[in-house]
């Protein structure tokens, strides 16, 4: 309700401005000396270039790129410009000013032109998938994929399969904590990985490739390995201007090795499931499938395009699922009060069934809200983008030019104490009081609108069924109390060290 | 060209004021679809059929019929009714442009609403206490005849969504 009133405001304002930009075009013939209110680029705060540059390179700024978030608002202001590497960008964050961003995104949302990623599929001839696409190509993508991810009653067909998956999880981390003293689980992070990448790839193949085996297969070790690199490379190619490429050219390297080794990892499991379909169907067996290469595959969209988006897919279900249980546990295992309320509430709804269902964990309001929680305070994409390519747009007391990055500030905003009380803390039950409200758009995890994350529902899903489940089965403790474990910025939100947690049988 | 866009809205915020007291009512046309055969229109009698009136954001009532069970979504897809921007993400519940206003009585009897579509319709411009995302509301005997109202837009250059796409 706030936020109608606040926007009814800035909408009065706008008639406003509007009406005073008409009396001096019409009356004065002179409008530039009267919009005192609408400022430009040029007037816009931030750091010089040289200091920025040595931020980043110099004091672990890419790796600390979230803090600088924070830094920037503190020293410049909701709205402030730097100079990533080669490109300027404006750095937005402000609840209501991300909301006027994404309001103005247009029919085919832009998340950046400028990326390496792009660079790296241009110069191996690779095709665009739905993060890196754009126009009328990302629609298409968009709209087949949107279908069959994001709608509640689609996703709910794969809790089955998610649920298998679930249960390797169950046995790996028993599995685990018996090799170690104290039932101690070493680096949950890395098997949540094996989870992710085992999750999605169930979803997109309907098959299991073993990644929760006893022993991982050395091939799926080495694809976790190639995305990890992958975005650390991302943003040093991303700051490093083009001439420096010639000069330093191991991170270009690296990440066009990682990006082939990620390419090429899919590609053998399209092609292998394919070619079981294609057997079938010569043997006059009936194909039915509830996979999403399948459903690709059923719209006759190119190969390419097909290998395109699995690989993309695959790689965006691996450190999200991943990062955003770690943090569930680690936060849990600190706040032993919290963790019994969720498994009370767990153990209430189940009444002992062993296998949540979708519709269990919908009744669930607490533990919706531990996730919730969690994305705040580690939100997975700390920094969004968006370029409007075809006109300048207002936000705030700016016009920012077309085609300029716009950086959302996302874990400014969902760390801002003048939003969320005690900021930095770890309280779940603020996403449950109806008096404690707070700016809609100051926690956007998987961002807003027609260009927001395709994984959102099915992500939401398998956290759920697995931190369910994990709960059920045991009581989760910090190895050594006390420990602290802070985020760190690899493109994506990750923990910056190992978390080690103790897994004790309820 | 900016104070020209502002222009343009401007007179248009007017011309929706002017209008408040007498609705122009436009009928819209349900163009049979040529996907259908005639055997499936026949399959429909008009008691399947739910009357709609929309009230767009210029003031402009727009009257659609869709059948029992369809989405309201779908219904202003089918019926390509004029409503600026809405239902951007194809009804995937990954925005808020479907967000409608609805009659008291008529809003009691909704079914009730999910924590996914909630999360989705506190990010909508203009929320009210009867207001529901379209793409989850689906068509009942008994909201024959309701009005619901297209909350007024922000400043928003979306432009219309290709209709088309998401059948």
């Amino acid at each position: 309700m706030a936020q109608t009133l606040k926007l009814g405001s800035s909408r009065s304002s706008q008639l406003f401005r509007g009406l005073q930009e008409l009396w001096a075009e019409t009356v004065l013939k002179n409008s530039e000396k009267v919009i005192k209110g609408h400022k430009s680029l040029a007037d816009m705060p931030g750091p010089s270039t040289v200091s920025f540059i040595s931020d980043l390179f110099c004091r672990r700024g890419l790796a600390r790129l979230h803090e600088l978030q924070l830094e920037g608002k503190a020293k410049f202001g909701p709205v402030w410009k730097a100079s990533f590497g080669p490109i300027l960008t404006v750095h937005v964050a402000e609840p209501s000013l991300i909301e006027q961003v994404l309001r103005q995104e247009g029919k085919h949302p832009i998340r950046s032109d400028l990326s390496s990623w792009k660079d790296y599929r241009q110069c191996r001839g690779h095709s665009y998938g739905l993060l890196t696409a754009e126009g009328e190509e990302w629609q298409q993508f968009r709209s087949i994929l949107g279908k069959h991810m994001l709608k509640p009653k689609e996703v709910e067909a794969y809790s089955d399969v998610l649920n298998d998956v679930v249960g390797d999880l169950i046995k790996k981390i028993n599995y685990q904590r018996s090799q170690n003293q104290n039932n101690v689980v070493k680096d949950i992070a890395k098997e949540f990985y094996m989870f992710g990448l085992e999750g999605i790839s169930s979803v997109l193949f309907e098959s299991r490739i073993g990644c929760l085996e006893p022993t991982v297969p050395k091939e799926t070790e080495k694809f976790i390995q190639s995305i990890n690199t992958m975005f650390v490379m991302t943003l040093l190619t991303m700051a490093m201007p083009k001439f420096l490429h010639k000069i330093f050219r191991k991170p270009w390297q690296k990440f066009c090795e990682s990006w082939d080794y990620m390419f090429a990892f899919a590609k053998g499991h399209i092609d292998k499931r394919m070619k079981d379909v294609a057997q079938k169907l010569a043997q006059g067996e009936k194909v039915e499938g509830k996979y999403l290469t399948y459903y690709l595959a059923q719209e006759k969209i190119p190969m390419k395009s097909i290998y395109g988006n699995v690989t993309e897919l695959l790689l965006a279900g691996v450190d999200t699922i991943s990062s955003t249980l770690s943090w569930s546990l680690y936060e849990l295992a600190q706040h032993p009060d919290i963790q019994s309320a969720v498994y009370s509430e767990v153990e209430e709804i189940l009444q002992g069934k062993q296998i949540p269902s979708p519709s269990d964990v919908a009744r669930m309001p607490l533990l919706k809200a531990v996730v919730k929680e969690v994305l705040r305070l580690y939100p997975v994409i700390p920094g969004n983008a968006r370029v409007v390519a075809d006109r300048d747009i207002q936000v705030g007391d700016y016009i920012i030019p077309k085609k300029t990055l716009i950086t959302l500030c996302h874990y400014a905003t969902s760390r801002d104490e003048n939003v969320f009380s005690n900021p930095n803390e770890f309280q779940p039950d603020r996403w449950l009081k109806k008096e404690d409200t707070h700016h809609p758009y100051a926690s956007l995890p998987f961002g807003f609108g027609k260009r927001s994350c395709i994984g959102r529902r099915i992500a939401e899903l398998e956290v759920y069924l697995a931190l369910a489940r994990i709960l059920s089965h045991f009581e989760v403790k910090p190895e050594q109390p006390g420990s602290l474990v802070m985020p760190m910025t690899r493109t994506l939100l990750v923990p910056e060290k190992e978390i080690n947690l103790q897994f004790l049988e309820r | 060209m900016a104070a020209a866009n502002k222009l343009l809205g401007i007179s248009r915020c007017l011309l929706g004021s002017s209008r408040l007291g007498v609705p122009a009512v436009r009928t819209v046309m349900c163009p049979r679809s040529s996907r259908l055969g005639p055997g499936h229109i026949r399959a429909f009698s008009s008691e399947d059929k739910v009357t709609v009136k929309f009230i767009n954001r210029d003031g402009e009532t727009l009257v659609a019929q869709g059948k029992v069970g369809e989405s309201l979504l779908d219904v202003v897809v089918e019926k390509n009714l004029d409503i600026d921007g809405f239902g951007a993400c194809e009804g995937t519940l990954a925005c808020s442009t479907c967000h409608l206003i609805f009659e008291d009585h008529i809003f009691q009897q909704l079914d009730p609403i999910t924590d996914e579509e909630m999360d989705m319709l506190d990010l909508a411009y203009g929320l009210t206490d009867t207001s529901r995302l379209g793409c989850q509301i689906c068509l009942k005997k008994s909201m024959n005849g309701m009005t619901v109202k297209v909350p007024e837009s922000v400043a928003d250059v979306r432009q219309a969504v290709d209709m088309g796409k998401s059948s």
